[in-house]
């Protein structure tokens, strides 16, 4: 009996066979997967930075010149700055906040808060920023006028047209990424490590303040960052509150740069500041979080205790709930009251209701069938190359199959610090002109939601395959298969509900894309958010609360479907 | 029929040699077990075998052909080998049955053909009743005897073993070691068997190579290496041992100054006049009381030391006691049967038959 490679070697030996050095049938899947991924990342990027460095007359430092120089331009980088401050500042309070009492208290309802905080994350700002609008608007906000008919007052309570109102929306769709950063420490806190330091004389007050604190302290200042990088990459809720006000931020004043007539020039230059800004930040964060092992915060088996409230278990919920309803009941409450109503102001009645506002939404307002369409052609479609894509990338940097295969995470991570508004002027650059021209198509925002949604799409696969051990997939070789049939019967079927978890993520960040769409729709590629900030123009208030909520509808839907056919909740921050 | 040679293997990660230069000769039918500690190359040794890892330098021949070399890599599913993880790595989406019946999957067999030796082999490592269960269902033992039963139905020819007993608890251990012996004796499939656990090398080994930073040390029977250990390394690692450092002269004696010597066991390669180390294991020795007795044992060519009992542990089946002796300014571990008891600060003599104390090398 003699071994089936030797009948292989033999043929080497006779020197008609192939050489097996390294060689794998899988290998051009791997290399093709990688290059592709480099590509995309390194393009849009380096456009950008090659335009900042042109004007017409050839090389030059100018752009940078004149953006930091001219006074309305420094205005809007001192306007983020301070936006983005305040932002993280209340996201972390709340965020930390409902996080601790989540996983460290005997608050009742949980699931349901959980539920509550995941429909602040799935919301889209610009959704918000606008329900907000009908909300508090100065005039005709409902909450303001419910105000002067109690107090009898002239003057609106709130302005949402402000600084403050801004901060205070983007505040209520930031805080979720706090919320989750949070619960995955506070999990991971045994209540041993505590103990540990009570037993040596510590009192509840040192406890907090020499255990606990310290321990989340770096995800706490890492979820600041977040916070403030997230509000930093928003165009949304901006335009829609701070352009009525004259308020700039730098991700305005880039679409405004694209207005026109257009400064792409600038337009670069303005991005790069934003994008050496989040790159830093995202290194100080993930300094923060990787000095001190998180991950082996807890050990494993740690008993939490949980802390009991006792009489203020519901004041508490009613605080907490209260704070939900600013950024779920209200806005939802009055976007369905705004598609169910002829005037959305007056109160609903059977005189002002009304279906029309579906009809005119779907059938007798031009763009949105065509937008509609696009929007979840291209959700489908991103969603399903996406997976696949970040699954092969994470495959081999997991597996180190490649040889630099971390750096291609470094690729794949790239677009996090790649604000939504800079990819599309980078999109807008690389892709008008040959060789590739892909503007004017629904194309370049598949290319744009593909590169976006690149890091969300690998940190969920790649956490997949980490479960996966690698010695599952050997004993397949062992026994006789080659790598893709290992792929086929073991390591897929294993990964299938990470999988599906990634194309859910990914479809629903693309479906309420608007900061990269906006800049590079054409008339014939547009998509909804794109349809809703038009709508907005023209103030077709009832039209764009049905679109709204058709996007919330659908994002909802697919959680739900989802995590029925995963069987497991797609945002607990265990397991 | 399979014999494995490796020959001048070396596999480097990061400019480290995890395994260097390492030569190794294993018999058709052989049982050979790869002892060492964690990072001594053991486990990458097998993966080289296996073919998940392509070594730097040196081959591997499997029937004096070549599957492994920096030229030549033939891909693990076709060595005919099998594999036991450390994990196990039992396929936790596929039944029992269905992961034996896994490697069956590429040999071209009828339906029934496999039904009929999947059920074989789960009724020889008695998961016959479980074999529609998930693995999830199942004990580590039992998951452990799925792995087992998946890798012995494709009569495989070379069997590879990496640490798999090292999730077991104690008591389960014990009982797969003999198992994994009688399917050895059952079988006679060539097996190499990876472990840290010098008692699992020792239960279930033809011959045991002892590895230590990517060489091997000493290669042999368990027998050979429990008593006659060339190195220090392998002395202690396997077993407790008693080290007393001296030169050797006069044959086979060994002086520790001050004229005082033990006569030691018939060795090769130390010469004359060199610095040497002598392991006596703790049960080679036993102790007298009285001088008279010791003299008698002396007489007969027993080495003598004579101490203080400074310590005493108590075993159910045994004492450790610890000698100290005065005149060579060191202590002696000793291994008695708890019949008889000698307190704390008792003097006493130590007695080792020279057989019994053997010279090792530094390294």
């Amino acid at each position: 009996m003699s071994l089936p490679g030797t009948r292989v070697l033999e043929r080497i030996r006779e020197g008609r066979g192939f050489r097996l050095k390294r060689w794998d049938p899988t290998l051009p899947i791997w290399i093709g997967a990688a290059l592709f991924v480099v590509f995309l990342m390194l393009l849009p990027v380096g456009s950008i930075f090659v335009t900042s460095l042109y004007n017409e007359l050839g090389l030059t430092l100018r752009n940078y010149l004149e953006v930091f120089t001219e006074e309305a331009y420094l205005k809007a980088i001192w306007n983020t700055l301070v936006i983005s401050f305040w932002v993280g500042v209340i996201a972390v309070l709340i965020g930390s906040l409902l996080a601790w009492l989540v996983t460290r208290t005997d608050l009742p309802w949980k699931r349901g808060i959980r539920a509550l905080v995941m429909a602040s994350f799935v919301t889209p700002p610009f959704l918000g920023a606008f329900a907000w609008t009908l909300l508090a608007g100065p005039n005709a906000g409902l909450l303001n006028n419910l105000y002067r008919s109690v107090s009898g007052a002239q003057e609106p309570l709130f302005n949402i047209f402000t600084m403050t109102g801004l901060i205070f929306v983007m505040a209520l769709y930031s805080f979720p990424y706090v919320f989750s950063m949070i619960a995955n420490v506070c999990e991971l806190i045994s209540s041993d490590l505590e103990d540990a330091a009570n037993i040596l004389g510590a009192n509840k007050w040192k406890i907090a303040l020499t255990i606990t604190l310290p321990l989340t302290a770096p995800a706490l200042f890492g979820g600041f960052i977040l916070a403030f990088l997230h509000s930093l990459s928003l165009f949304g809720a901006p335009a829609i509150l701070g352009l009525p006000a004259g308020l700039h931020t730098i991700t305005t004043q880039i679409w405004a740069f694209f207005q026109y007539p257009p400064r792409m020039d600038l337009a670069a230059a303005f991005s790069i500041p934003l994008l050496l800004a989040t790159m830093g930040l995202i290194a100080l964060q993930k300094k923060l979080l990787g000095r001190r092992g998180y991950s082996t915060v807890g050990g494993r088996g740690g008993q939490k205790r949980l802390l009991s409230l006792g009489m203020f278990r519901v004041p508490v919920l009613l605080l907490v709930l209260g704070i939900l309803s600013l950024s779920v009941f209200l806005p939802y409450g009055i976007l369905l009251k705004a598609a169910l109503a002829k005037a959305w102001a007056l109160p609903l009645t059977w005189e002002n209701f009304t279906l029309g506002n579906f009809a005119f939404a779907f059938f007798q307002y031009g763009d949105t069938q065509a937008a509609i369409l696009n929007t979840f052609k291209l959700g489908i479609l991103t969603a399903t190359v996406g997976t696949i894509i970040a699954a092969l990338i994470a495959y081999i940097t997991n597996r180190q199959l490649l040889r630099g295969a971390r750096y291609l995470t470094f690729f794949v991570l790239a677009p996090l610090v790649i604000p939504g508004i800079v990819l599309a002027v980078g999109l807008f650059i690389a892709y008008t002109r040959p060789p590739i021209i892909l503007y004017g198509t629904v194309w370049i925002l598949f290319v744009a939601y593909l590169t976006k949604e690149m890091p969300i799409g690998f940190s969920q696969t790649e956490s997949t395959f980490k479960s996966i051990h690698p010695e599952l997939e050997d004993a397949t070789r062992i026994m006789g298969a080659n790598r893709l049939q290992a792929l086929k019967d073991i390591t897929v079927p294993l990964a299938r509900s990470g999988l599906i978890a990634a194309w859910s993520f990914i479809f629903i960040g693309v479906i309420r894309e608007l900061s990269a769409s906006i800049l590079l729709f054409t008339p014939q590629s547009k998509v909804v958010s794109v349809v809703i900030f038009d709508l907005k123009e023209e103030g077709q208030i009832g039209a764009i609360a049905v679109l709204g909520i058709l996007l919330l509808a659908v994002s909802f839907l697919v959680i739900l479907g989802v995590q029925r056919i995963v069987g497991r909740d797609l945002f607990a921050t265990k397991e | 029929m399979a014999t494995v040679s490796l020959r001048g293997l070396t596999k480097k990660f990061a400019d480290t040699a995890a395994v260097n230069e390492l030569d190794l000769e294993i018999g058709d039918q052989e049982f050979v077990s790869l002892l060492g500690p964690s990072g001594c190359g053991k486990t990458t040794t097998l993966r080289l075998m296996a073919g998940f890892l392509q070594p730097e330098a040196g081959e591997i021949r499997v029937n004096q052909e070549v599957v492994s070399s920096p030229s030549v890599l033939v891909p693990p599913e076709r060595r005919n080998m099998s594999m036991i993880f450390q994990s196990y790595a039992v396929w936790p989406h596929m039944t029992v049955a269905e992961n034996v019946a896994y490697g069956l999957k590429f040999k071209k067999l009828s339906r029934a053909e496999i039904e009929q030796k999947v059920d074989r082999l789960l009724q020889l490592v008695h998961l016959l009743d479980l074999k529609e269960r998930y693995p999830g269902e199942l004990s580590g033992g039992q998951q452990q005897r799925v792995a087992l039963a998946r890798a012995l139905v494709v009569e495989p020819q070379i069997l590879l073993l990496d640490e798999p007993l090292s999730n077991l608890d104690a008591n389960l251990r014990e009982e797969m070691r003999f198992e994994i012996r009688r399917l050895h004796e059952e079988f006679r499939i060539t097996t190499i068997y990876v472990t840290h656990d010098q008692a699992e090398a020792m239960v279930t080994s033809d011959r045991i190579a002892v590895m230590h930073q990517g060489k091997i040390l000493q290669l042999g029977t368990p027998e050979e290496i429990f008593d006659r250990p060339k190195t220090r390394f392998v002395a202690e690692f396997i077993g407790k041992t008693n080290i007393l450092k001296g030169r050797l002269q006069d044959g086979e004696r060994v002086y520790f100054g001050e004229g005082r010597s033990v006569r030691v066991a018939r060795h090769d390669g130390c010469k004359q006049g060199v610095e040497v180390i002598v392991c006596i294991r703790p049960h080679n020795l036993f102790l007298v009381g009285t001088a008279s007795e010791a003299q008698e044992w002396n007489q007969k060519g027993y080495n003598l030391f004579s101490g203080v009992v400074r310590r005493r542990i108590y075993f159910g089946d045994a004492i450790d006691y610890l000698v100290e002796l005065p005149l060579h300014h060191l202590s002696l571990r000793v291994v008695s049967s708890p019949s008889h008891r000698y307190d704390l600060g008792h003097k006493l003599f130590a007695l080792a038959h020279p057989n019994h104390c053997v010279v090792v090398r530094e390294e």
